[in-house]
């Protein structure tokens, strides 16, 4: 498969003992995570497992009840969806990836444009829709994103473009890590391949992948390790060259109840 | 990137449409404005052929007159309403603004700009205050502005006292007199506010605002700081068309400005910003006010009295939302 030890050796992003309570649930129950550099991780488990609980306390997108994050061996302070972006970690979330009113130029840079030099951009922030416009250019080219009319709305495009324009977001912007929530949801065989290709060069791009799915094909066939969640809590995380897809069912349903790392 | 790369197919494409950028800007403005403007000057020309009173440049400067306060006044609730959020206050904001300036001038005797320079940034005040209530409190904005909208009138009231506030210096009478400094001071505020929107960081992110308040949070977007700003900008508005208004009538009172919330929203609506945030433009909003001006001018032309004329600007204002709901079921 495609484990590759040499690049396991240094850790990025590690998330430990993370909890969150909604009332007297338990949504997230001492949650340890840590990504390796260059690696793919697969974050599966049952609906209500916690995975998109998780992604968004780790990204700053809802506050956490406990627990802390660190960034290159040191703690990170990530409170804000902003602290996140200023490590370099980029997330696309579920049904949240773009604003149907605006065009795809604008949907990319959206939080981040770019302003005219000189006064005009540093004192009333006039955008530089000419740069961002090119930046989009060359991104999809290199992506191979044939998306030709960038002033068209999201609104107008298909599933497939939509995740693909979320994805190249990641490549944009995220410098260290992309976490990527479900990007196949709700896509059609031949789009989610795609899609599975884009986040197969995101890897090339440098960028450390954490990707929610709910699809084991992919999760054997585009990941190196795989991190099962139950009821709020870390169950087992295996490196995909070492289970098969029944052992990875058995251990999101607990009909294989084991405990590694 | 490699020389290879960058000569590939879809590069070629995206540098052709590179270069049609803003042919292709312009033509999709003026796609969305052509609706509204074949309405404007549908409902001009039936007037002209209706009314022989109707058929002269006068008549034409006089809606633009008109128009000119309330369209002032729209310019800040179409950054409102394109961020999703809305604003009942400003007649309020406006009554009390008049107040403040004409206290300015007629009691205190302050020299004119500062009166001005006083009354817009009381505006902007009320307006920040509204801003800052709901992103404070999560109050929805109907509320709070429904509150602003008796609280402000209240606050006129009590500043007005009752007492007469009239016969400011001659030099306050240029920003109302005339036809042309109004209608120019509109259109300088449309342009501005158009500006804010589609050229700023700040005004461009109300449009992602008001389509998806929290994928613009999740993207890094001030939302709470930019909310504030908007109603910042809407109490302003409202300040310097109170102040036209004022130095236009040589008085102020406290009563003035009653219901110009509801036509600048109006105005706003038929001009077709969307009523659910994230489409929209203030030169639409000029248009919507300018249909509404024409409307009540050509209908007062025709001998239709100001009841009927009301009735008319009501069945307008459900069509135009009607179009609204109707294009937002088609996307």
């Amino acid at each position: 498969m495609n484990a590759t030890q040499t690049s396991n050796d240094k850790v990025v992003f590690e998330a430990v003992g993370i909890c969150k309570n909604y009332g007297g649930v338990k949504a997230l129950d001492n949650v340890d995570l840590n990504l390796m550099a260059g690696e793919v991780l697969a974050l599966v488990g049952d609906n209500g497992a916690g995975k998109s609980t998780l992604v968004k306390a780790i990204t700053g997108a809802i506050s956490k009840d406990g627990g802390s994050i660190y960034f290159d061996g040191k703690e990170a302070v990530i409170n804000e969806p902003a602290d996140a972006k200023h490590f370099g970690i980029e997330t696309v979330y579920q049904d949240l990836a773009l604003v149907n009113e605006l065009n795809v130029t604008r949907n990319i840079f959206l939080g981040r444009e770019i302003l005219l030099k000189g006064l005009l951009g540093k004192w009333f922030g006039f955008l530089d829709y000419k740069k961002m416009h090119q930046e989009v250019i060359d991104l999809f080219d290199k992506l191979n994103i044939s998306i030709h009319d960038l002033h068209r709305e999201a609104s107008d495009f298909s599933g497939g473009q939509r995740q693909a324009v979320a994805l190249s977001k990641t490549v944009q912007f995220g410098k260290r890590v992309a976490i990527l929530d479900e990007p196949t949801a709700a896509l059609g065989v031949k789009e989610s391949h795609n899609a599975m290709q884009l986040v197969k060069s995101l890897k090339e791009h440098g960028l450390s992948v954490i990707m929610v799915t709910h699809n084991m094909q992919h999760v054997l066939q585009y990941c190196d390790r795989v991190m099962v969640m139950r009821l709020g809590k870390k169950v087992a995380v295996r490196s995909v060259s070492d289970i098969d897809g029944d052992q990875l069912v058995g251990l999101i349903t607990g009909a294989t109840n084991t405990h590694s790392a | 990137m490699s020389a290879l790369e960058s000569n590939s197919p879809i590069s070629k494409a995206n540098k052709v449409i590179e270069s049609n950028m803003i042919k292709v800007q312009i033509i999709h403005q003026l796609k969305q404005m052509s609706q509204v403007l074949i309405g404007l000057i549908a409902i001009y020309s039936t007037f002209w052929i209706l009314a022989p009173d109707f058929r002269n440049i006068d008549t034409l400067l006089t809606i633009l007159t008109q128009a000119s306060v309330l369209g002032i006044l729209a310019c800040g609730t179409t950054i409102v309403l394109i961020s999703g959020g809305l604003d009942l206050s400003v007649g309020s904001i406006f009554a009390v603004v008049g107040v403040v300036v004409g206290i300015c001038l007629s009691i205190y005797e302050l020299p004119v700009w500062l009166a001005v320079i006083i009354g817009l940034f009381t505006g902007g005040l009320c307006g920040f205050i509204n801003g800052f209530i709901q992103v404070s409190t999560g109050v929805p904005a109907f509320i709070v502005t429904l509150g602003g909208l008796t609280a402000y009138k209240g606050i006129a009231e009590i500043l007005a006292n009752g007492k007469d506030l009239s016969q400011f210096p001659e030099s306050f009478h240029v920003f109302g007199s005339g036809y042309v400094t109004p209608t120019l001071i509109m259109f300088a505020c449309a342009l501005l506010v158009g500006i804010f929107l589609r050229k700023t960081r700040t005004g461009s992110h109300a449009y992602a605002i008001g389509g998806n308040e929290e994928i613009a949070r999740l993207s890094g977007v001030n939302v709470t700081k930019s909310r504030i700003i908007y109603y910042m900008i809407g109490g302003l508005m409202a300040a310097i068309a109170a102040i036209i208004q004022v130095s236009r009538l040589d008085f102020a009172q406290s009563s003035r400005g009653v219901s110009y919330e509801l036509f600048a929203i109006a105005a706003v609506v038929i001009g077709g910003t969307s009523l659910f945030g994230g489409r929209g433009g203030v030169s639409r909003t000029i248009i919507g006010i300018l249909i509404m001006q024409t409307i009540i001018v050509g209908l007062a032309y025709l001998g239709v009295g100001t009841s009927f004329q009301r009735i008319a600007i009501g069945v307008i204002i459900v069509l135009a939302v009607w179009l609204d709901v109707f294009k937002g079921k088609s996307k």
